[in-house]
């Protein structure tokens, strides 16, 4: 509860502080003091009980966190650089527009930070990394100048690119592993055996959190942005932020690739890069905050070599483990109290080129003070906590020496050198503020008492007190936080206490401090000054982003895959390809349609299959033809029918018919013929029934049934006859 | 009760949209009518969204063509999807739209597109679907011709002549279908026929290929996008937005339908079907924000945006397993919450400063702080930052990619899905930055309020929210929406 409390309360009160500052300037301001002092005392409260919290239902995988002695460290140290900026800010901030904005981001930016610390898995880090990155760009573009605005696209590109590749490293881990817990997840790398695709997402998570620690080749947005911000948020920016990304690299060095030595190879060789890159670039400087941002750079070198060595050595990293944490806490410690040096002077002057803000520390002792605890304690003076951070990672390399031989030997000279340059810049820095008088308006200078308000001088006087206070109590204090962090780091617990002070740990910080001297004369007072002023020997022309990133980001690639997604586009190609097309498609339709190849053509077709149709029609060939034709069959007709020839000969066929008829009907011939006969018949009959008249009646029935039965007799014989042929 | 319901849900809105011109009574009681049918299909769709499935069917035209209605798991998202973003953007539309210039056949054809999409949803078989796929097509075309201008006419003619071809496409595929699946309703994990497909499987799956790619017409998948970028800025901003969130999503419906409910997943599982469909979609995911991230007009990109955002949801639907399902069903949401967003967001540009393209946004935050924090919300949501939605979606189709063993696809798919967001961060991200902080140089816009009336930027602020918190308070979504998926394997 208390763990969830420190990251939600500061951004529940970030819209109040909001809403507040609409209203009322002074109570804000006091609102916003009120909530970094409140955060701290929840700090120390949660640092003293410990604990874990989870919101499992959030962000489907759910959020878990976690508060062991590495995370109570940094909650600490968060809470009091918010609670000390947050202090000095209204003083900073007294004649500045937006405020408003700022402080809202300032607010929802701890919260986010203490989210990425507090985060028991990668996941929950992820997710409030990416919270804090936008939140803090509005840091960077608080100013809204033409270099501020630069800078804060830079930084919000990097940003985005980082958390697209660390994004991309948890697929992988969550796929491979099946697990984001940091304290599972060395099991289960072991489980999985190392495999190519482990170190792809090492390599994604690393270039994602580099990219916020500002890790060689992904620094670019360091030197532009933490000079342009606010001073209260360069101090944010180089103390804190950067630490998340540290955080993230030291999460998966030291447990999924723990006891790695390729891996530890790579961190320490990039580290040892970052190292030198920063320290050179701090020397070539003029410009106070971007000499401080370098110098972060080159600090953050420092602790990633610390990483490296962790992993190379493995089983004997003790001294590398308590080396980088607390070169950390240190780092964090220097950059606070630095950046509010400079803010003050920024306050006054609003210069930040040493030439011409010379001076203006003479005369002011607490901003001397401060600043010369925070030169000595990062340039590694004996007897301050820098050198006793440094003196770890110095032995650390040393410890690898006889395993890994020349390339180490290599680095650790690289270590000293860089701790050389880092003395040389920090003094040029002191020199020219605080010795060194302006040749104009050095009287303007000492005379300003009001150079800085109460509260504000509180919060830089308590910044630079921590420095004394853990370097003279080294053996106490400094050991106390090696021992509570080294857990998170998986560091093997010491076989032998350190000997800060020895000859052989004091010969290491002398060589850094004898190179550091040698460069400042040999080189700041004669190379990079002339005629008493500085000069500035910024490489601006070899700038990674100008000469690489922005040409290949902006213009390469956007131009050979816009180039090529426009092929599979609407582009000066394929649009008349696809007119071209269509009025192809549309000729090849119209000649299929009517044309003035198919409409002639039809029209003759049909006038043809008229003409063909009217040859078989009526014409002048068929209708005569067709009339005489039924002419002639009508004369064929008539030829069998009544005619010339038929009728008389009809006729006189009939008439020899009648005659032929009346030849055998009563003519001359048959009339007398047949009355002949009749008369016979008539005399016969006549004859016979007279004598039957002169019969006796019985006799005359007997003669008239024997002639019956004579007809019937000759009549049946006739038949008899007939039937026989 | 339920029957009744799903009835009501199709019709209210149809018979709504239709019965609008008849009533000739003057602005406001226009409005107030489109606004209580709107808020009456919103409450009807919560009321189904808590009933159990459901089935009607409303007449036969066959004994295998049927007309019928279903309510099921899909249905209710893509149901809850449209009926909100609806009334949201109606209501914005009330401020955006002119009383007296067209409005009334605006709304009408908005309410009869909603209730096409309705009947979509609710579609319980291809053939249902089909009906209201191009009832949808009919409807939403007249808004992107509000404006009348020649412009207008050409892409509204456009986007039929797209969005008709691909359905031609897809009824080729729907008339084998009929033949080799046992049934046209949509049954989970496919209701092929082995032994009618024995045999034809090249056959059948040229055809499914091809059905995929017409109705991925609709969700604009390469090659069938053309239509995306010139419908969209010509259209009214309600219009964009909704066709862009909303409608552009029945592509997305009417393939997963096609897909997980007619087709299954295992058919094609390992096919070069399987591999050309993830190519296209990831084709589109790239090729839409790099055009996008070229694209000076400020609708325009927005529309190439939706063209790569809409192929993460296809992608994660053609990787064929449950966690990329997942991804994808929740980018349904949060893409149609962010896209409609912010096309009401590019609304508010141009109609309360007449600002159209990319540049000449500078400095807009001065005049417009709610609308340029609406947007930015968006785009972040959009880009995948945690915690907002998109991130979400984002790591399941991931997670699906990774997890679906298929060679190459599975680490290129995020690597595609980083590198399109980055380039959405690209495209997005400076007009944040320009509209907030255009530097002191730049003569300074009238800093007073543009914002128009609470009507305007409500929505805005609504949707905003949703967008973010969508995000953060997932879990119960992605619960339900897994379980989803996972029975349609």
């Amino acid at each position: 509860m208390l763990i969830l409390l420190l990251i939600l309360m500061p951004m529940a009160l970030a819209p109040m502080s909001w809403l507040l500052g609409r209203r009322s300037k002074s109570l804000r301001n006091g609102f916003v003091v009120a909530a970094g002092f409140l955060e701290l005392a929840l700090a120390l409260w949660a640092a003293l009980r410990g604990g874990s919290a989870a919101l499992p239902e959030l962000c489907v995988l759910g959020f878990r966190f976690e508060l062991d002695g590495f995370r109570r460290i940094y909650t600490l140290i968060f809470a009091g650089m918010w609670a000390m900026t947050l202090l000095f800010s209204p003083d900073y901030f007294a004649h500045h527009r937006k405020r408003n904005r700022y402080y809202f981001f300032q607010l929802l930016t701890l919260g986010a930070t203490m989210g990425v610390f507090l985060a028991a898995d990668l996941y929950t880090s992820f997710v409030f990394f990416e919270i804090m990155s936008f939140t803090s760009f509005a840091w960077v573009i608080q100013e809204e100048t033409a270099g501020a605005i630069k800078a804060a696209k830079t930084y919000l590109a990097v940003a985005v690119i980082g958390g697209l590749a660390a994004l991309m490293g948890l697929f992988l881990l969550w796929n491979s592993l099946g697990t984001l817990r940091i304290s599972e997840l060395c099991a289960a790398a072991r489980a999985a055996g190392r495999s190519p695709t482990l170190y792809v997402a090492g390599g994604c998570i690393l270039l994602g959190y580099g990219a916020k620690a500002g890790m060689f080749p992904v620094h670019i947005w360091l030197p532009k942005a933490h000079p342009v911000a606010p001073a209260p948020a360069s101090a944010l920016l180089s103390g804190a932020l950067t630490k998340t990304g540290v955080w993230g690299i030291l999460a998966i060095s030291c447990n999924l690739f723990r006891g790695d030595p390729a891996w530890g190879a790579l961190i320490l060789g990039l580290g040892a890069v970052t190292m030198l890159l920063g320290a050179v670039l701090a020397l070539f400087s003029v410009d106070l905050k971007r000499t401080l941002a370098c110098s972060s750079m080159s600090q953050i070198g420092f602790i990633l070599s610390g990483v490296g060595m962790i992993c190379l050595l493995g089983e004997e990293n003790a001294l590398a483990a308590r080396g980088t944490l607390l070169h950390m806490v240190n780092h964090s410690l220097f950059k606070l109290v630095l950046f509010l040096c400079a803010g003050a002077v920024y306050r006054n002057l609003h210069r930040l080129d040493l030439n011409e803000i010379r001076g203006f520390g003479r005369g002011k002792p607490l901003l001397m003070l401060c600043f010369l605890l925070g030169a000595m304690g990062i340039s590694g003076v004996p007897l301050l906590n820098g050198y006793v951070s440094k003196t770890l990672l110095h032995e650390a390399i040393l410890e690898g020496l006889p395993h890994y031989g020349w390339p180490l030997k290599a680095v650790e000279w690289i270590f000293l050198f860089s701790g050389g340059l880092t003395a040389a810049y920090m003094t040029k820095l002191f020199v020219a503020i605080f010795v060194e008088k302006h040749p104009t308006r050095q009287t303007e200078f000492d005379a300003d008492k009001d150079w800085l308000s109460r509260p504000a001088a509180l919060a830089l006087g308590c910044s630079g007190a921590v420095i004394p206070i853990l370097g003279f109590t080294a053996d106490l204090s400094m050991n106390a936080l090696a021992d509570l962090g080294t857990d998170f780091l998986h560091g093997e617990p010491l076989a032998h206490a350190v000997r800060y002070l020895s000859l052989e740990n004091l010969k290491g910080g002398a060589v850094s401090l004898a190179i550091g001297a040698a460069v400042y004369l040999l080189l700041v007072r004669t190379w990079m000054r002339k005629d008493g002023n500085y000069v500035n020997r910024w490489p601006g022309r070899l700038d990674l982003e100008e000469l690489v990133y922005r040409p290949l980001l902006l213009k390469l690639l956007p131009g050979i895959f816009g180039w090529i997604s426009a092929i599979f586009g609407e582009n000066r190609l394929t649009v008349p390809l696809c007119r071209g097309l269509r009025r192809a498609a549309r000729r090849i339709a119209l000649l299929f349609g009517e044309n003035r190849l198919t409409v002639p053509l039809c029209r003759g077709l049909r006038r043809a299959a008229r003409r063909i149709a009217l040859l078989f029609g009526e014409n002048r060939l068929t209708v005569p033809l067709c009339r005489g034709l039924r002419r002639a069959a009508r004369r064929i007709a008539l030829l069998f029918g009544e005619n010339r020839l038929t009728v008389p000969l009809a006729r006189g066929v009939w008439k020899s018919v009648e005659g032929a008829a009346v030849g055998f009907g009563e003519n001359r011939l048959s009339e007398p013929a047949a009355r002949g006969i009749f008369a016979g018949a008539e005399a016969v009959s006549r004859a016979v029934s007279n004598r039957l008249e002169a019969l006796a009646p019985g006799r005359r029935i007997g003669l008239s049934f024997g002639l019956l039965a004579l007809a019937l007799g000759l009549i049946g014989a006739l038949i008899r006859l007939l039937s026989l042929l | 009760m339920t029957k009744l319901l799903l009835i009501c849900t199709v019709l209210l809105p149809l018979l709504g949209g239709a019965l609008l011109p008849l009533a000739r009574r003057g602005s406001r009681s226009l409005r107030a009518a489109v606004l209580a049918v709107l808020i009456l299909e919103a409450g009807a769709v919560t009321v189904l969204l808590l009933q159990p499935q459901a089935e009607l069917t409303l007449f036969a035209m066959t004994d295998r063509l049927r007309v019928s209605l279903r309510l099921d798991g899909v249905s209710r998202l893509f149901l809850a999807v449209a009926a909100y973003g609806f009334l949201i953007t109606g209501v914005y539309a009330f401020s955006y739209l002119e009383p007296g210039k067209g409005e009334c056949g605006f709304f009408s054809f908005y309410l009869l597109a909603l209730g096409a999409l309705a009947g979509m949803d609710l579609a319980g078989n291809l053939t249902t679907m089909y009906l209201f796929f191009e009832l949808a097509t009919l409807c939403s075309m007249p808004m992107v011709l509000y404006d009348r201008t020649e412009e207008s006419i050409r892409a509204a003619f456009k986007y039929l002549f797209y969005s008709m071809a691909g359905a031609f496409l897809a009824l080729c595929a729907i008339f084998f279908l009929s033949k080799y699946c046992a049934t046209l309703d949509f049954v989970p994990g496919g209701s092929l026929d082995p032994a009618a497909v024995a045999g034809h499987e090249t056959l059948l799956r040229v055809l499914v290929f091809l059905g995929i790619v017409g109705f991925g017409a609709k969700a604009g998948m390469y090659p069938l996008h053309g239509w995306l970028p010139t419908a969209h800025p010509v259209a009214p901003a309600p219009a964009s937005a909704v066709l862009s969130g909303i409608i552009a999503k029945a592509g997305v419906l009417a393939i997963l339908r096609l897909l997980y409910y007619c087709v299954g997943p295992a058919f094609l599982a390992g096919s070069w079907v399987h591999y050309s469909l993830l190519g296209l979609a990831l084709l589109t995911v790239f090729m839409g924000s790099m055009m996008a991230y070229r694209e000076k007009v400020f609708k325009k990109r927005l529309a190439y945006s939706s063209v790569s955002q809409i192929s993460y949801v296809l992608t994660g639907l053609f990787l064929l397993s449950p966690a990329g399902l997942t991804g994808g069903l929740l980018h349904v949401i949060f893409h149609a919450c962010v896209k409609m967003l912010l096309f009401l967001c590019a609304g508010s540009f141009i109609h309360n400063m007449g600002l159209h393209r990319v540049e000449e946004l500078k400095a807009v935050g001065k005049a417009m702080p709610k609308t340029l924090w609406s947007f930015t919300l968006g785009a972040l949501a959009l880009v995948g930052i945690p915690p907002a939605s998109g991130f979400i979606s984002k790591w399941y189709l991931a997670e699906g990619a990774l997890d679906s063993g298929l060679p190459v696809f599975n680490w290129l798919v995020p690597v595609v899905l980083l590198i399109s967001a980055l380039l959405t961060a690209g495209y997005l991200l400076p007009i944040t930055i320009d509209g907030f902080f255009p530097g002191r140089d730049l003569k300074a816009i009238p800093a007073r309020n543009r914002e128009g009336g609470p009507l305007m930027w409500a929505p805005l602020l609504l949707l905003a929210a949703l967008s973010l918190g969508l995000g953060i308070f997932s879990s119960g979504l992605v619960r339900a929406l897994s379980s989803l998926a996972a029975g349609l394997f």
